[in-house]
C-alpha cells in the first residue's frame, strides 16, 4: 500500500518545469548602465534538456538582453541559477522572464507539451 | 574515571548546544508546469488524426500546481500546425479545445472553466486559489480534400504557460 501512494505521488511530480523567483527585481551592476536579475530553475522533466530564456515587455515584445547563454542546457532533476542582464534604458519596459522547454524533434510521441513559466517585473 | 566523566560531560554539554539551533527555511511562491500526458493522435479514417479517445487517440493533460493564489495566469494553446511531419498534401485544418480535467480545490477553483477566456486557439485561466489543476486539451486535424495523411510520424505541440499577474 505505502509503495502504491509512494509510486503515485512520484507519478505526479515526474515532469515538471519550474522557475523562480515568480516577482524578480533588476539590481545595479558594477557595469554603468546595466541592471541584472538573478533566477533559478529547476528541471523535473525527463523530456527536455533545454530551455530558452527571454525577456518580454507587456505585449510580449521580445527585448534584448544579455546571459550566459539564451538556450540553457538543464539536464533532469538539474538545478540552475543565472543572471539576465539588460540595458538600464530598457529596465521600465522589461515586464516578463520567461523560460520555455525545447521539445526534441525526435519525440515520438504524438502531442508533445512546450512548457513556458513567465516571472513578473513589477 | 575522570576522563570518563570529562567526556560525558563535553558530549553532554553539545548535545544541549545542538538542541537549540533552529533550522530556518524560506518557501517561494512559485508555480510548476507538470506534463501529466503527452496525447495522441487516433487515425479514425485516412483523413483524420484525432485525440478524442472516441476516435483512438489520447488527450494531453497538463498539471499546473501553484503555492501562492492570484499570482498567475495558465495560458494552454492547442496546435494548430504540426511540429514534425511527412510532407503534407494539402491544407490542413485543425480544431482544438482545452478544459479544466481536474482540480484539488473543488470549492476555491469551481469557476476557473466558466471564467476561463478563449482567444483562437488559447485558453486562459486566472489561477485564484493554491493547489493543482489539470487541464485537458482535444486536438483534431482534417486533411483538406479528404486527402490521405501520408504513413510517418506526426507531432503537434500543446504550449502550457504560467504567466505571472
Amino acid at each position: 500500500m505505502y509503495r502504491t501512494v509512494i509510486a503515485l505521488l512520484f507519478v505526479g511530480v515526474v515532469n515538471a518545469h519550474e522557475m523562480t523567483p515568480t516577482y524578480p527585481t533588476w539590481k545595479d551592476t558594477h557595469i554603468t548602465g546595466v541592471v541584472k536579475t538573478k533566477m533559478e530553475m529547476f528541471n523535473k522533466r525527463k523530456d527536455v534538456d533545454y530551455y530558452e530564456i527571454g525577456v518580454f515587455d507587456k505585449d510580449m515584445k521580445p527585448i534584448a538582453f544579455v546571459s550566459k547563454y539564451d538556450i540553457v542546457k538543464l539536464t533532469y532533476l538539474q538545478h540552475l541559477k543565472f543572471d539576465v542582464y539588460i540595458n538600464n534604458n530598457d529596465k521600465s519596459r522589461a515586464r516578463y522572464i520567461c523560460s520555455k522547454s525545447k521539445i526534441k524533434t525526435d519525440v515520438k510521441v504524438r502531442t508533445a507539451i512546450a512548457s513556458r513559466i513567465c516571472s513578473k517585473f513589477k | 574515571m575522570v576522563k570518563q566523566l570529562t567526556l560525558v560531560g563535553m558530549v553532554a554539554l553539545s548535545a544541549n548546544v545542538s538542541a537549540n539551533t533552529a533550522i530556518n527555511g524560506n518557501v517561494q511562491s512559485r508555480c510548476i508546469i507538470s506534463t501529466d500526458t503527452e496525447g495522441t493522435f487516433g487515425n479514425p479514417n485516412a483523413y483524420t488524426l484525432d485525440t478524442a479517445t472516441t476516435n483512438g487517440g489520447e488527450l494531453a493533460v497538463t498539471r499546473f500546481d501553484v503555492t501562492l493564489a492570484d499570482a498567475y495566469y495558465a495560458q494552454v494553446t492547442a496546435p494548430s500546425a504540426f511540429s514534425s511531419s511527412p510532407s503534407l498534401a494539402d491544407v490542413v485544418t485543425w480544431t482544438g479545445d482545452t478544459v479544466v480535467k481536474a482540480v484539488s480545490d473543488s470549492t476555491g477553483m469551481a469557476d476557473y472553466e466558466t471564467n476561463k477566456i478563449e482567444t483562437g486557439y488559447t485558453d486562459k485561466y486566472d489561477l485564484t486559489a493554491t493547489g493543482s489543476t489539470w487541464f485537458k486539451t482535444q486536438s483534431k486535424a482534417v486533411m483538406g480534400g479528404s486527402k490521405a495523411f501520408a504513413g510517418g510520424s506526426y507531432t503537434a505541440l500543446v504550449v502550457a504557460e504560467c504567466i505571472a499577474q
